[in-house]
Parts: C-alpha cells; structure tokens; sequence
C-alpha cells in the first residue's frame, strides 16, 4: 500500500548500498530468508536455530534440537516448515506453528546442504560429507532414503561396440572419485541439479534418481549451487575462484518436445576478481536474478555484480571482518551476511532521506526558484459558508473504500495460503540486546551468547569473551 | 478518569490557521473580527439572517472556543440543511450522474438548489456539478435497518473502547473504570473481566489472531491480556466442569508495555500481530515489537497530544492524527513520514481509520465532521455529517451493506460513528446520506465497530451510559412486526482479583455450547447469579 507514497527514486534504485543494522542471537554461521521475506531464519554454531522477524528485528522462535553447527536451512513454499541440516549427522524438520519437529533424519555422516522440495516439504535432497548423496521421503515417520548418482553421465556404448574392460574399470576409478557437494531442485522440483567435486554439474531425474545429463564446468570443486527465482538462472561458486552463471533449459518440457539429449547448459557470466585472484565464500542471485552477490575470502566486502553487462556495480563494505554466507531479501533491496569471527548478523539496505514536504502540506520541494504565478481568485473573498457548502457539492466521487487493487489482489491471494509464524509474547530477548558490555572503566566484554546457553554451552560463551577481549586489545 | 475527557483545546496562541488559504488572507485583524466581519458580509449577500437555534447559540458560547472556523463551518451547515435542504436525494442524483457505469436516462432531475448556487459556483471552481440524467442503479438500499440485540452492562463507568474479535465471537469493552470485559458476541455474557490497570483505558485491540487484548490506559502503559477464546472453552465445556474453571481464565500477560509518559490514547494491531502501534497524549507515536515488549521506533510525530492511530491492511502504513489537526501517514518499514493531511479549517482530529483497501482515510474531527481523504492525492473526497462531536474522541468505522448477492459498483459500504447526543450514524459512503439514525444510547456513543457473525452484520458501540450495545441488522419486513424488538438486558457481576479474571460461567451449563437462543428466552438472572472467585 505505500508504493504509491513512495519517492519513486528509491523504488528505483535496486540493490542496498548502506550498513543499516546488525543482528545478533549467538554465533550464526548460515541464513536463509523464507519465500516472503519476512523472516530470516539462522542457524548458529551451538545448534540453535533463530528466526528474526525481518520487520521488528526481534527474535520469533528458537529451534533447539542439534548439537553442532547448523550447515543448510531451507523452507519450505508456504513458510510452515523449517529444514535444517547440521554437523551433527541429522536434518530435523521443524513446524513453526508450533517449534515441535515433524521429522529427525539421522545420516551416516556430516551433512554439507539440504533442501526441501520446492512443493512437498516432505520430501528434501542431502549432499553428504564423503558419500553420495540421498533423496529422502520423510512422509512416513520411518524415511525412506534413495542414493543419487555422483558419476557423471557417460556417452552409452553404441551396440554391438565391446566395451574395453580397461577403458571401463579406468572409468569406474574416476567415477568413484566424484563425491557430490551440492544438490538442488529445480523450480518444479522434478529434477536435482547436483554438483560434484570434479567440478560436473549433474541433471538427475527425481523420480528415477538417474543422471540425465552431465556437464563438465569447471576444474574446482564446486561448492555452491543456488537458483534464481525464475528458476532458470543457476548460479555456481566452484573453488577455482570463479563464479558463473549458467542458462538453464526449461526442464519442464522435458518428454513433451525435448529431449535429454538437447539439454545444453550455456555459462552466461564469469565473475572474478582477475587482479587479487579473491576466492569467494557464499554467493547468492538478487531477488529478481538481475544482480550477483558474493562474500570475499579473507576480506570484508561484499561485491555486487550486475548481469546484463557482467559488470561490478557495488562492494557492500561496513563490518571489518570476514563474512561468511550472504542472502538477498526476496522483495526488497536487502543484504544480510553474518560475520565469520563474530556470529553478527549485518544488513545493508537502502536509507531515503525523509521528505521534508511530506511533513508539510502547504510545502512542495523545487529544484529551482519558481516564481509564483497568482490565480485570478485567489484572493478572492467569499463568505466561508459558501466555501464549505461547494466543498461538499464538489464531493461527487464514488469512491470504492473495499475493493482491493488487483495487483494486490493476487499478493493477498497468494498470502492467505502462507503461513503466518505465531508471536509469542514470552521470548527470551537476552541475547538479542547489545553484544558489547561495559564490565568497568575503559574494559568492555562480549556479551556471551545467551544467558539462558551459557550454561549448556559455556565452551563456546568462553571462547567468545576471550575474542572479545583480544580484539578490545587490539583496538 | 473519565475515559474521554474533555480536551482543552491548545490552540488559543494559534494565529489563522496557515492553510486557509482561500478567503482570509487579506482580512485582517483580530480573529474575532475577521469573523464578525465574515459573518456580516456573508447575512448581508444573502440578505436572510441565518436561522440558528438558541441552543446551538449557547453551546458555541459555552465553550469560547477561538477556533472560530470550526463553528462556522458547523453552523453553517445546520443554517444551511434548515434553509435550503440538499436533499439527500439530490445529492444523490448528482452523484449518480458522475458514475460512469450509468450511462444513458430515464429521468432528468435538475435541483433547484444547483441552480441558485449557480452564479457563486461558476466563478470559484470550473468543476461543474450539473446534474446529468442518470439511471438507477441495482437497487440500492435506501435505509439500515440495526435493531438492538443485547445491552451489556457491567462497567461502573462509561465505555471508551469497543472491538468485536478477529472472528466477532467475542467483543471485548474496555472503560473509565479500568476494566476490560470480554463478551460472548452469541449471548451476550460476560466471559472474562480483566483488571490490572491503575487507570481508565481509552483503548484497546484484539491482536490479529484472537488471542490477546492490548489494552491502553491513562496509567501510561500497554497491557496484553490473554483470551482463550470461544471456542476452545466451548469444547472444554464438554469436557469437565472443574477442568473448565482453572482453564477457562484469562490471565494477564507479565509484560506491561511502559514507554509512554502519558496517557495512552489510541492503539492499533499490524496484520501480523508482531507489530503494535500506539498513539499518546505525550505527543508520540510509539511502534512496539509486540514479543519483546519494547520501542522499535518512536515516530516524532506531532505537536499536540495524539489521537488516533491505525494501520493499514497490509501493514506498510500508519497513519496517526493528532489535536493539532494534523493528519500524517507514515512508512512503517522506514518510519518515514510519507504525506500530511490537513483540512483548511485545522479542526482537532480525534480518530483515523483507513478504508478496508486501504485507499482512503477517515478522520473524526471536533468541528462536527467526519472526512474521508484521499491521501494520496491529500483531497477530502467526503464529508460525512450530521452527529455532535465537539468534545470527545468518537471513533467508529466502515462497514457493509446491501445483500451479497447484488453487485455494485463500487461495492456498497457505509462509514458509522457514535454521536454526543447518543445516537449512532449510518452513512452511505457514495452519497453521504444517513442511512440509519440508531437511537438507543442514553449518552454520548463514543465507539463503534462492525463485524459479522454466522452471516449476519452486527455493530457494537459503548457510551457513557456505562452500556455496551450490540445491535444486529435485520431484513426491512422482519423489523415492523417487532419480532427482535425487546433488547435483552444482560446485567452481570463478577468479582475480580486484580490482574485475574474470574470468570462467572464457570458453572459450565450448557448455553454457550446451545445454538443462539431466541433473545427473548435468554434469561439473565442465572447468569448473574453464579460468581465464584477462583
């Protein structure tokens, strides 16, 4: 309702160039807006989950299930569910209705990112630390786990062709080396796009678990894969310090007038850094896929790249530490990054200067002297009573006080189904306050990370006072 | 305190108000004669003395108030109606005649009094109001016709504050004598009465799921109260008697909301309930983070005490109002102040509500008005008349009307507000008519507010009368034979523990679980006789 109160010059302008505030509920290590943006769910180095509420920046639930460090969240469509993954060997689901978990899967190693199905949040792809990744169906309390393939899809022999047991057992060698970092759905959640550590990107059927199609990108390992909201846009950081962005064919047609053997992934963008040779923590699309944004390694910029030109529009700049994991607010021009050292959770935003003649009716705001024209009658004397009684013949409208725009209409349509997480009144706000204490004259300490945690977790509390206390010294 | 108390009006140091931009500027002078002055000239260029009644003559003396504007505006409205009557269905017909989903004709009406304003017109504006022919719409109705369903009297001093629940099972009230009651919207019972408050509440808000009650009150806080609602204590009725009794109470939240260093004057819920917004007679509007019970933001928002507040249905927009006459509309996301409004007169506002789309706004003022604007465009595009305010907060909202099956364009819906002289004011928001007059009340209406229950639209207001009334629109032909006719008198007493609620229901008999009963079979007496204190 307020875009049409809005200065349009701050419509305008489509990604954030100020460090506008800074979150903070323990040591977050990953992020993850839900489809609306309205909240941000974090996952944090003890095992808690955190979900800020993005419009007061205040806490809305904790998550308390794992033991370790949170690797992946994902949501699920209407916002209900939460998926996390964590070192702990275990992906819980959790229903934010209520915090309760609907699921507990437990892995046979670390689990590096899973994601949910992009329809049915009980179904969701794992990557696995050093083994291939799995499809599970949570929809019955016992998961039903499906291994996906890592090997990359190998050109079928022709027939009647022997294929050379040497040839075939060389390949078989390489193919074990293929571990799968990544895996995500596609946008209708048919087919997986998995990447693996030889730098392959993999196109996998969800439904029969078989490669379709397989692609050679690059030489490093690829660490991250992520979609664009169109789900045609793949974005991918691999190790060999190079980001690209990659066309996707629309998948959807596939087995109507498509065949896998077409499938062509075209890369559109290398983003680098040819002079420093920087690698790239985390990167991510901005909400409409028209700008890319990546964390540095070992430095505290957040670069933003346009894609039409390829070209680098901004470097976020504001925290002095390394960042870790980067997301774009699904709708607005928003970029939140956690801090590797100190778990803060930043956002850069854009600030609008207030309108000084929206604060007064009888001011407008000119660029230049205007001089001012008189009307006719302006100074024309007419009995008040006449005044008000043509104000009210003039108000002839018929105005339509109920009827929502249409444009709204479907905003709302499409609101009514998402899920709204519940404001509990009693949330413990201890850790969301400033983290930064005076302890006395000229000594300040971190606030450890949580009161209430503090007791559970007094390792990492300790360890955070005693980088407090040696980064006051530096200063 | 008395929940609405009459408010001193602080603007004597003020000179003509700036944006009178009109007629006035020449004039010069002390304002009392500049008005002098006005009022002769304009007796003289009609050359009728205006006929004003005594009493409206004394009351504008009573109160010497400098906002000379204001009462004119006033007064010449009543000599206006009296003399030269726009009938409504003139009015009507011109309004029509604009609508471009009419086209053609079938009757030419031409007012007369279009036509003796004529000359005045042509030469202050080149917007013709000149009726067009025009054809009827889809009927429309002519009249509401609310009859009275319930009188709940319970409060020991007069009712502020009056909202029906998110879903209208419930209504909660809220008065001077620092209660807030909630009542079955079917029965007409009290199910909970809450008391903690050192001082009257002037408002209070159902937060969007139905399961909290902020109230705001003169001893500078916000409380949160918890309701179980309706439901769920109609399920439990089944369930167990004594399980009911240490289930069914409210019980106050822990967290008050201090911040304020005033009264607290008005509040409203954003659509997701994380968000409060309140309005105080500390000239600020306060945004609060609903979890943890604290400032977000405070909105440097006015110079007089602040009024009214609300927000608008998707919750990007704030709009407050304040005694300096201000109208302001606010970004919630940025606090930024997006647009001001402000009627040329610079009545005090008392109350703003936005339109269910969120397209205009309506703003209660104390010269007897209520405008809705366009904020966008910063117009007024209706002026709703007809009720007394002049010195209290008087709230009200939209509402709607006409059988759903009938499409209209646009949508028919009317504006409602409570009225000093005790009656409550339909108007039809197209054409501003007075769709129906409720008398009933027996004091000044201060509140009112819409809803709807099990298909049929109900309306609830709270006076000084210490009553709260619940009144149920009716079909035309149902109302004369009087079926409904006798209001149900619910009298109830509870006693109450500070911040406890004990509810008198506990007996956990069968009505609120029997389908609502005919009114004139609901019994009170059993209702007040049980009271127990848990």
């Amino acid at each position: 309702m307020n875009l049409s109160l809005v200065d349009p010059f701050v419509l305008a302008q489509d990604y954030p160039d100020t460090l506008t505030e800074k979150l903070r509920s323990g040591h977050a290590t990953c992020l993850r807006f839900n489809h609306t943006g309205d909240y941000l769910a974090s996952g944090r180095v003890d095992g808690t989950v955190v979900i800020f509420d993005i419009e007061t920046n205040g806490v809305a639930r904790k998550l308390q299930g794992h033991t370790r460090q949170i690797q992946s969240l994902s949501w699920s469509r209407d916002g209900r569910y939460l998926l996390t993954s964590s070192q702990d060997w275990k992906c819980i689901l959790w229903d934010l209705k209520d915090g309760s978990r609907v699921r507990t899967v437990r892995f046979e190693a670390p689990v590096y990112i899973a994601e949910l199905h992009p329809f049915n949040h009980l179904l969701f792809v794992a990557s696995l630390f050093e083994d291939q990744p799995v499809l599970v169906d949570i929809s019955s309390p016992k998961p039903i786990k499906r291994i996906l393939p890592s090997a990359p899809l190998r050109p079928q022999p022709t027939n009647g062709e022997e294929v050379d047991p040497a040839v075939a057992a060389k390949q078989a060698a390489q193919d074990a080396k293929h571990s799968t970092c990544v895996t995500i759905f596609t946008a209708f959640g048919n087919h997986i796009i998995g990447g693996t550590s030889k730098g392959w990107i993999n196109i996998i059927e969800t439904e029969t678990c078989t490669t379709i199609h397989s692609m050679r990108l690059c030489n490093g390992v690829v660490i991250l894969a992520r979609l664009a909201n169109n789900g045609r846009d793949l974005l991918v950081n691999s190790s060999d310090r190079v980001i690209r962005t990659v066309l996707m064919p629309d998948l959807s047609q596939l087995g109507i007038d498509f065949e896998p053997s077409a499938i062509k992934l075209q890369v559109e963008h290398k983003f680098q850094d040819v002079v420093n040779r920087l690698s790239w923590n985390h990167v991510t699309f901005s909400s409409t896929g028209e700008f890319v944004t990546a964390t540095t390694f070992m430095n505290p910029d957040i670069y933003v790249w346009e894609r039409s030109h390829g070209s680098l529009v901004k470097i976020l700049e504001g925290p002095r530490e390394e960042l870790g994991v980067v997301e774009w607010h699904p709708s607005r021009p928003m970029v939140v990054a956690c801090g590797l050292e100190s778990g803060c959770i930043y956002t850069w935003s854009i600030i609008s200067p207030q309108k000084w003649s929206a604060l007064a009716p009888d001011f407008g705001e000119v660029e230049e002297n205007v001089e001012y024209v008189e009307r006719e009658d302006e100074f024309d004397v007419h009995p008040a009573e006449q005044v008000h009684q043509r104000r009210l013949d003039l108000e002839d409208e018929e105005p339509d006080v109920i009827t929502l725009d249409r444009a709204e209409d479907t905003i709302d349509a499409e609101q009514s189904g998402v899920f709204s997480v519940p404001v509990l009144l009693d949330i413990s706000d201890s850790e969301s306050g400033e983290d930064i204490i005076a302890v006395g004259p000229g000594t300040m300490r971190r606030r450890t990370p949580g009161d209430g945690d503090a007791e559970k977790d007094t390792k990492s509390g300790a360890n955070g006072v005693a980088r407090g206390a040696g980064r006051n010294r530096r200063r | 305190m008395d929940s609405p108390r009459p408010r001193t009006r602080r603007r004597e140091s003020r000179d003509q108000p700036a944006a009178d931009s009109s007629s006035d500027e020449l004039a010069a002078g002390p304002e009392v004669d500049e008005s002098e002055l006005r009022r002769s000239s304009w007796t003289k260029q009609k050359s009728f003395t205006p006929q004003r009644s005594k009493h409206q003559e004394r009351q504008y003396r009573e109160s010497e108030s400098s906002d000379e504007l204001a009462v004119d505006a006033d007064e010449y409205w009543r000599g206006s109606r009296g003399r030269r009557s726009p009938s409504p269905i003139d009015r009507h017909a011109d309004s029509s005649s604009n609508d471009r989903s009419h086209g053609g004709s079938d009757e030419d009406r031409i007012s007369n009094d279009d036509e003796t304003l004529a000359p005045v017109r042509d030469d202050m504006s080149d917007r013709s109001s000149t009726p067009v022919p025009s054809v009827e719409a889809p009927s429309k109705p002519e009249r509401l016709n609310y009859k009275e369903k319930f009188v709940l009297r319970g409060h020991l001093r007069g009712v502020s504050a009056v909202q029906f629940s998110p879903d209208c099972s419930m209504i909660a009230s809220g008065g001077a004598d620092a209660a807030v009651k909630v009542w079955d919207t079917l029965t007409g019972r009290l199910i909970y009465t809450f008391e903690g408050h050192l001082a009257g509440i002037s408002t209070l808000a159902w937060s969007p799921d139905g399961q909290w009650i902020a109230s705001g009150s003169d001893d500078k806080t916000i409380r949160f109260w918890n309701v179980n609602t309706v439901s769920q204590l109609r399920s439990l009725a089944l369930l167990s008697v004594s399980l009911l009794t240490v289930l069914s109470q409210g019980r106050a939240h822990t967290k008050t909301f201090e911040g304020h260093h005033n009264y607290v004057y008005q509040i409203a819920f954003a659509p997701k309930g994380n968000i409060l917004v309140s309005g105080s007679y500390d000239e600020a509007v306060f945004v609060w983070d609903v979890r943890r019970a604290r400032v977000m933001r405070s909105l440097p928002a006015h110079s007089d005490p602040v009024a009214g507040i609300d927000v608008v249905h998707d919750g990007t927009l704030i709009v407050s109002c304040a005694l300096d006459g201000l109208v302001r509309v606010w970004d919630t996301h940025s606090g930024q102040c997006l647009r001001t409004l402000v009627h040329e007169d610079n009545p005090p506002a008392t109350c703003v509500k936005f339109s269910p789309n969120g397209k205009y706004i309506l703003a209660w003022t104390l010269d007897g008005c209520v405008r809705m604007w366009n904020y966008v465009e910063s117009r007024v595009i209706k002026t709703f008349q007809g009720h007394v305010n002049k010195k209290y907060s008087l709230s009200g909202c939209f509402g709607y009307y006409g059988s759903p099956d009938a499409k209209h364009n646009p949508p028919l819906a009317f504006a409602v507000s409570g009225s000093e002289d005790g009656a409550i004011l339909c108007w039809d928001i197209v054409s501003k008519n007075i769709l129906q007059r409720i008398e009933g009340h027996t004091d000044v209406v201060i509140g009112v507010h819409t809803g709807k229950l099990n298909g049929k639209r109900m309306l609830v207001s709270c006076g000084l009368d210490k009553t709260v009334r619940v009144w149920e629109e009716t079909p035309e032909d149902q109302g004369q034979n009087g079926s409904g006719a006798s209001p149900v008198e619910v009298v109830t007493e509870t006693i109450v523990q500070n911040g406890i609620a004990t509810n008198n229901d506990d007996d956990g008999d069968n009505e609120m679980t029997d389908a609502p009963p005919d009114p004139s079979t609901e019994t009170t007496p059993a209702l007040a006789e049980d009271v127990t204190m848990t």
